[in-house]
């Protein structure tokens, strides 16, 4: 480790991945109610368990970005973080507004939260991704803001490169369409328009910014390949996925009472969406195809490649298959986009997170690289966790099919809750593999506590 | 052998790229976009054909054919500016590239007056699928002026102030091909959209 | 180098006139659809092989954006053809 401050990234990391294996938990108890509608009733009822399946998704990849954020980019600018102090006291207010508004989903009547939490002041609340409390959300604003203060300070006292400022421009832009989630009008048009730009505008868009960003950081550590190849090839992909991802947005217009070009521009841009995936996957191919040393954290590298494959593919390709308006006619809203956001979370934000976290924990732990053993079982639970989710995302497309074909397509349409006994036998089959994820992921944390002598580079 | 480590190649011989790599993939990008537009405009016509034509007739075709001719005189231009600092002469070829950015934005300001026109008229997105595609196509290709009078203003800036040479002036290539793929885009849009039923 | 230039900047002016001209000679409008379409195609060839400087380099590139014309305006040509009877 470069810098002393680099490492408050380490508890955010802890608490990303803590944050993760509740956020598996809760999917597992939501993929056993959708095959046995009343387990856990009526103590966790389906809604609040996919409320916090979501929120705690959301939740930890944010602690990612922030922890990845912190220990990039005192080591960009070459410099200490601002204030350390300020950026731990913002974990704790974090990992704290973060438990409480959990807790409060889970032990508190959803309509009685709201009450609690002066939803009636300002009426955020109820919508999907922006259930919390306006507490919550006031807290999030106000760590986003001391985050970027704390950053921007050491970019502007510090070396400027394209890693860096690529890094706060995503970081900035997030914030700012957080705000979206307070404006809740009453038309419901153009509540759901604005809707779409907080997570969505995320995911299609600024999110990009600092996975590409996160990417680059690495292979350039892991490879040492030259800084201005792969910042030249960051600035390429970025712009596509700034053009692409913001009218692409269009595709989530088309059934919502907005006007009908949208049907056409959402359509051609979001098609053009996977480009800067394919892009991140040849550019994290090539670097490491000339890389100029052997890094001994192998397992770092594996992690690298496959957010490149894996984000294409599930963001890409999944992406593609519905996002055409004729498609998307019949396919909106079925199991397909539950395949979809599956796939293209874990492969694009998940993996970019373990990506960072499998190259900087062993620094700020020390060493350079995790012992041989360490680094086996890492590489192990990457295996189990990434093929199980291509079988669930292959689950999900199929039971999305048969769903579209039954309940849309037949000759007589069967209602949604007949459709979904037909197809349980794909539920059951996605429930299993989620077990299998879950031993990846058990994996994955037994990794960080098996010790031996650090790999070396050869 | 560095050069196979960089993503931009340099100019040297005839059979390199012109400009650098990066940009080239940029524009292939773009040209995706506007020839799946193209496609999209001329398959939906097929779909509405009276409806486009009539639609059609209210364009100013005057306007679309003068907005040709200063696109493509500016990409000659252009191919002026290159040749200069082929032969290292600097100040020339930021001239030429100041005239070719006075054309692109001639181009601006007829197409404003053009688009002011149908506004006037009370013509928008919604009107119907023809004025979709002419005001959107239109808009699209609008703002990739805008982005290439940017480029070629910071090239020319560039250049003015001595920073390209006879033996190093990628730079200015790749200014300029991005320029030539916004002119050859209203090539192909030009006659489609205007003239073509 | 420059006198070559000229005379294709020329060209291309002469086909944009003449393309207008055509349209308003009367002619009607299936009469009109291929030679529009093939000044556009050589008008482009002039834009992508000697503005771009793409002939002579390296393959794929100039037949990328080459095809990328040709396939585009015989699409386009394809599509109006099936609307005139």
């Amino acid at each position: 480790m470069k810098y002393k401050s680099q490492a408050v990234a380490k508890p955010y990391f802890i608490a990303a991945i803590a944050l993760f294996i509740g956020q598996i938990s809760f999917g597992l108890i939501m993929g056993w109610q959708y095959v046995v509608g009343d387990f856990l009733f009526p103590a966790i009822p389906f809604n609040v368990a996919r409320m916090v399946h979501t929120n705690l998704l959301i939740v930890w990849l944010l602690f990612g970005f922030m922890g990845a954020a912190y220990y990039l980019i005192p080591e960009e600018s070459e410099r200490e973080l601002y204030s350390p102090k300020l950026a731990l006291a913002m974990f704790w207010i974090f990992l704290a507004a973060g438990t409480a508004t959990i807790l409060g989903y889970l032990f508190v009547p959803y309509a009685t939260l709201a009450e609690m939490t002066g939803n009636n002041l300002l009426a955020t609340m109820g919508r999907e991704f922006l259930e919390q409390p306006l507490p919550t959300k006031v807290g999030i604003v106000i760590v986003a803001l001391a985050m970027l203060f704390n950053l921007s300070m050491t970019v502007l006292k510090g070396r400027k490169t394209t890693i860096n400022l690529v890094m706060l421009l995503g970081l900035w832009g997030l914030a700012i369409f957080f705000l979206f989630s307070f404006y809740n009008p009453a038309n419901i048009v153009k509540d759901k328009f604005y809707w779409w730009w907080v997570v969505h505008l995320w995911v299609e868009g600024v999110w990009e910014l600092i996975m590409g960003a996160m990417l680059a950081f690495v292979l350039i550590k892991v490879t040492g390949v030259d800084r201005e190849v792969i910042e030249k090839w960051l600035y390429v992909i970025i712009a596509m996925a700034l053009i692409t991802g913001l009218i692409g947005m269009g595709h989530h217009y088309y059934w919502i009472g907005t006007p009908e070009y949208w049907l056409w521009w959402g359509s051609v841009f979001s098609a053009l969406e996977p480009i800067p995936f394919f892009m991140m996957t040849v550019f994290a191919f090539n670097m490491v195809n000339r890389r100029r040393r052997e890094h001994p954290n192998k397992a770092a590298v594996l992690w690298a490649l496959g957010t490149g494959v894996m984000a294409f593919l599930g963001a890409g390709v999944w992406g593609f298959l519905h996002t055409l308006a004729p498609v998307n006619f019949y396919t909106h809203g079925s199991q397909i986009t539950a395949a979809h956001g599956h796939m293209a979370f874990y492969g694009a934000y998940v993996m970019v997170v373990l990506t960072m976290i499998s190259y900087t924990m062993p620094i700020m732990r020390g060493r350079e690289a995790n012992s041989p053993l360490a680094q086996v079982v890492e590489m192990w639970s990457f295996w189990l966790m990434t093929i199980s989710i291509v079988f669930i995302t292959l689950f999900l497309t199929a039971a999305g099919i048969l769903q579209i074909w039954l309940q849309r397509i037949a000759e007589e349409p069967m209602s949604f809750m007949a459709t979904q006994d037909q197809v349980s036998l794909f539920y059951w089959m996605r429930e299993f593999t989620g077990f299998i994820f879950l031993t990846g992921l058990l994996l994955y944390v037994a990794s960080f506590f098996i010790k031996g002598k650090p790999a070396t580079a050869k | 052998m560095n050069v196979s480590m960089s993503l931009s190649l340099p100019h040297g011989n005839r059979r390199e790229l012109p400009g650098d790599l990066a940009m080239w993939f940029f524009i292939l990008a773009e040209l995706l976009v506007f020839g799946i537009f193209f496609l999209a405009y001329a398959f939906a016509r097929t779909r509405n054909v009276e409806l486009f034509n009539a639609s059609q007739l209210e364009l100013d075709k005057l306007s679309g054919a003068i907005n040709t001719v200063l696109l493509i005189s500016s990409s000659y231009f252009v191919v002026r500016a290159v040749d200069k600092i082929r032969h290292g002469l600097a100040r020339a070829c930021a001239h030429w590239l100041l005239a070719a950015m006075a054309l692109g934005g001639a181009f601006l300001v007829v197409k404003l007056v053009e688009f002011a026109d149908k506004f006037e008229a009370g013509i928008s997105l919604s009107t119907n699928t023809f004025f979709m595609f002419y005001l959107g196509l239109g808009f699209f290709h609008f703002m990739h002026v805008v982005l290439g009078m940017v480029i070629l203003g910071a090239v020319a800036l560039k250049a003015w102030k001595g920073g390209y040479s006879a033996a190093d002036h990628v730079g200015v290539e790749t200014g300029a091909s991005y320029w030539h793929m916004v002119d050859l885009v209203w090539i192909v849009l030009f006659p489609l959209i205007y003239v073509l039923r | 180098m420059t006198r070559t230039a000229t005379f294709q900047w020329l060209i291309l002016m002469a086909l944009t006139a003449a393309a207008v001209g055509l349209s308003r000679s009367g002619l009607s409008d299936s009469a009109l659809l291929v030679p529009v379409l093939l000044m556009t195609l050589i008008k482009g060839r002039i834009v992508i092989d000697r503005f771009m400087a793409l002939q002579g380099v390296a393959a794929p590139w100039r037949w990328i954006v080459l095809g990328w014309l040709l396939l585009v305006l015989s699409l386009i040509g394809y599509a109006f053809h099936m609307t005139q009877t």
